[in-house]
């Protein structure tokens, strides 16, 4: 095996001298050169870096040999060729094998994008002993200008002659070659951090920050969205409209009537419109899972269900892509915007008195708290499933709120509270999608009756029901437990050092 | 990690031949291979020209003094790392019998390995001893070239015999025909004729063809000098036939 113990570089917008490189390698091993190959490169991650964040690299290399990709943890390489495959591609159009299981559980179910693309030319240096045998390697990767960047040498030690490579790597820097820099292109693409605001600040100017960074999130998701590259981009789109709406709404007393009178019934709009496609995608998402409880039925019993999410989920795509896609969005976005610019400006114009920001996160906290501490004491086991969802809804206020608060409550306690809380949704939330997928199905049920499907499909479906309503049971039965540590002294007191238990 | 023994209780069968071309098929194929050439004439060593030294020799390995991961060497090939013979391995048996469960010491040493690689080849030196006591415990798979005669089918016969009657788990035996020589009208007929029972025999016939000497002059497996030869093909089916699914 080899992995890669340095790379150099040559000095910005300097050639590299290969011959020079040669010679110097000359003087302790034979070198043997492969023909210089050009290559397309395409570095490629999920829209939300998973794979950078687990320390690894994935590159698609296009050369003369074929299509390759390229797996780098910092200490190994893993290479496998590609077949013919278009980016953006879910982690199924990667070819089985290592690479695949080694990056399925970080890409998930996120598609892998190109996030960069550029021409190099690659040769290779082995080095060999006097019996020529290979103990050490150097990499040769050059741009096709140098006015792209430097051209990189890295040098790969095999198992067992590691004392060769670490002479390799003194004999190129003899060369002049300097150590690898990280080059400032590779932040391109790093995620934004959050935008700081003093708790003294005026509250205006905390909720328009905070309205901003999610505008930026709506923004950035759109293009996947509409390309339908991964259903993650309409969830996180849907997201950031939910977190505007409840922005907007536990801010009723600070901004100013007309804002809000405009805007709520727009993202309350773009929420509704968006529901549809969501609600199919959490389906064809739990497939899989969904296939795992069937007992009496097989997974291809599903198969005809499988298509009929398919073409609904076609059908309720059109009229989310035509609005999104219209010059009226657009328009909207952009004027959602200008509107965020005008109240951060109004919020330095010492005329205008508005409340300090820590002072509204405290009690925007404190109420939100109060109305999941209320509403959850009321739920009794007779309680419909409406008021678990209502209660699901003001557990989401109150992480929204605990969250636009960011930039001025405590980092520790904050994580606290939203751990404390997750918890308690996470019940909720299994309790409520129960409710909906049973109910769903049973009308999916129906309209695929009408359609003809096979009786061996809707009684694979009356089973799903059936595990779905068992599933709903025994969450519901959890509830008791999770709201009594949702609500005991301990997680008072986390919320309290935000100002959530303030009366 | 699957293990793989290529063995024979005769010398001169293909033993090594095949141990270094299905390691080389397996790491081109991504497989992360080890091969451990267990031969002291250290064949295997030879054909990637790495110098047959282990440092301590077999007593070290096998005492555990030295870790076996400090003995392994990269091959020229992506993937494909050797656990080089060394001539003190002539003294393995002895070095065995010294530990505390002689037969199921080089699956201890393969267990420091196991997260390392996907794959590893045992290349074995040609007897009964404590060493091939100690591949069929290691082994999953124990592939038997055997030359079409009578006298191998006999020798496959007491091999398969010696495997079932050895105590703790049993490697799968798949058996196939090495050095065959179609033009010989008894290697056409054992080839053909009913193999016997107990081990597979692969449908996959290495021909006796002088390219898969030239390995030794070459000094690589087959499939990087003569990549389209009939012998390379005969390799990749063999490899296809047992590789790991």
């Amino acid at each position: 095996m080899t992995r890669p113990i340095r790379t150099l570089q040559t000095a910005h917008q300097d050639r590299l001298d290969l011959e020079a490189v040669i010679n110097a390698l000359s003087t302790r091993f034979s070198v043997v050169v492969s023909v210089g190959e050009a290559t397309f490169r395409y570095r490629l991650d999920t829209f939300d870096h998973r794979l950078r964040a687990a320390g690894l690299t994935l590159q698609h290399q296009s050369g003369g040999d074929g299509d390759l990709l390229v797996l780098g943890d910092g200490e190994t390489t893993l290479s496998e060729p590609l077949g013919n495959v278009r980016w953006p591609a879910l982690v199924d159009a990667l070819p089985a094998g290592r690479l695949r299981e080694r990056t399925a559980p970080v890409i998930g179910i996120r598609a892998l994008i190109a996030m960069s693309e550029e021409s190099r030319r690659l040769r290779r240096l082995d080095l060999l002993n006097q019996d020529a045998k290979t103990v050490a390697r150097v990499e040769v990767d050059e741009p096709d200008s140098p006015t792209v960047g430097p051209a990189q040498l890295t040098v790969r030690t095999l198992r067992g002659y590691e004392e060769q490579s670490h002479h390799a790597v003194r004999l190129l820097s003899g060369t002049g070659l300097r150590p690898l820099r990280r080059r400032a292109d590779d932040d391109r693409d790093q995620p934004a951090t959050l935008t700081t605001v003093d708790r003294h600040a005026p509250a205006t100017l905390l909720l328009a920050t905070g309205l901003k960074d999610v505008l930026t999130t709506m923004r950035a998701n759109l293009p996947g969205l509409l390309d339908d590259v991964d259903t993650e981009f309409l969830h996180d789109f849907r997201v950031a409209v939910r977190r505007t709406r409840s922005t907007l709404k536990l801010a009723r007393s600070t901004l100013p009537e007309a804002v809000r009178a405009r805007w709520e019934p727009v993202f309350k709009g773009l929420g509704d419109l968006t529901t549809p496609v969501r609600d199919l995608d959490v389906y064809e998402l739990d497939l899989p899972t969904m296939a795992g409880w069937l007992v009496a039925a097989g997974p291809a019993d599903l198969e005809p269900f499988a298509a009929h999410l398919r073409t609904r989920r076609a059908a309720a795509r059109l009229p989310v892509v035509t609005e999104l896609h219209s010059a009226r969005f657009r328009r909207l976005l952009t004027q959602w915007g200008d509107e965020l610019d005008w109240l951060t400006e109004a919020s330095y114009d010492p005329s205008v008195q508005t409340v300090p920001a820590g002072q509204w996160a405290e009690r925007s906290i404190s109420r939100a708290y109060r109305r999941v501490v209320r509403g959850g004491a009321a739920i009794t086991t007779d309680s419909p499933a409406t008021d678990l969802h209502a209660l699901r809804k003001r557990c989401k206020e109150l992480r929204y709120a605990i969250e636009v608060s960011g930039p001025v409550v405590a980092r520790g306690p904050r994580k606290q509270a939203l751990a404390h809380l997750k918890k308690l949704q996470d019940v909720l939330g299994r309790v409520q999608d129960c409710q909906v997928q049973s109910t769903s199905l049973r009308g999916f049920a129906e309209a695929m009756m009408v359609e003809g499907t096979p009786a061996s499909a809707l009684l694979a479906m009356g089973e799903l029901i059936a595990h779905l309503d068992a599933e709903q049971a025994r969450a519901r039965r959890q509830f008791d437990a999770s709201f009594a540590q949702f609500s005991r002294p301990r997680a008072r007191q986390t919320m309290d050092k935000l100002g959530g238990a303030q009366r | 990690m699957r293990i793989y023994a290529t063995y024979n209780i005769k010398g001169g069968v293909g033993k090594t031949t095949t141990a270094v071309n299905l390691a080389y098929l397996s790491a081109r194929e991504g497989r992360r291979t080890l091969l451990w050439d267990l031969d002291p004439q250290g064949a295997a060593t030879y054909l990637f020209r790495v110098r047959p030294r282990v440092k301590g020799g077999a007593h070290a390995l096998v005492a555990r003094r030295r870790p076996i991961e400090d003995a392994i060497k990269a091959t020229d090939f992506d993937n494909l790392d050797l656990l080089p013979a060394d001539f003190s391995y002539r003294n393995m048996d002895l070095d065995l019998d010294d530990t505390k469960k002689p037969i199921r010491r080089l699956a201890q040493l393969l267990k420091e390995v196991a997260d390392d690689y996907d794959v590893v080849f045992l290349d074995c030196p040609p007897s009964v001893s404590l060493v091939s006591e100690n591949v069929l415990h290691a082994a999953d798979t124990l592939l038997i070239p055997l030359i079409p005669a009578t006298l191998s089918m006999r020798t496959l016969e007491q091999l398969t015999q010696f495997v079932a009657d050895s105590a703790g788990r049993k490697p799968e035996l798949v058996a196939f025909f090495s050095m065959a020589d179609r033009r010989k009208r008894l290697h056409r007929d054992v080839i053909n004729g009913a193999p016997p029972g107990g081990a597979r025999i692969s449908p996959a016939v290495i021909p006796a063809l002088s390219i898969i000497e030239q390995m030794a002059e070459h000094r690589a497996p087959l499939l990087i000098f003569a990549p389209t030869s009939a012998a390379a093909k005969c390799y990749e089916q063999l490899w296809a036939d047992v590789r790991p699914s």
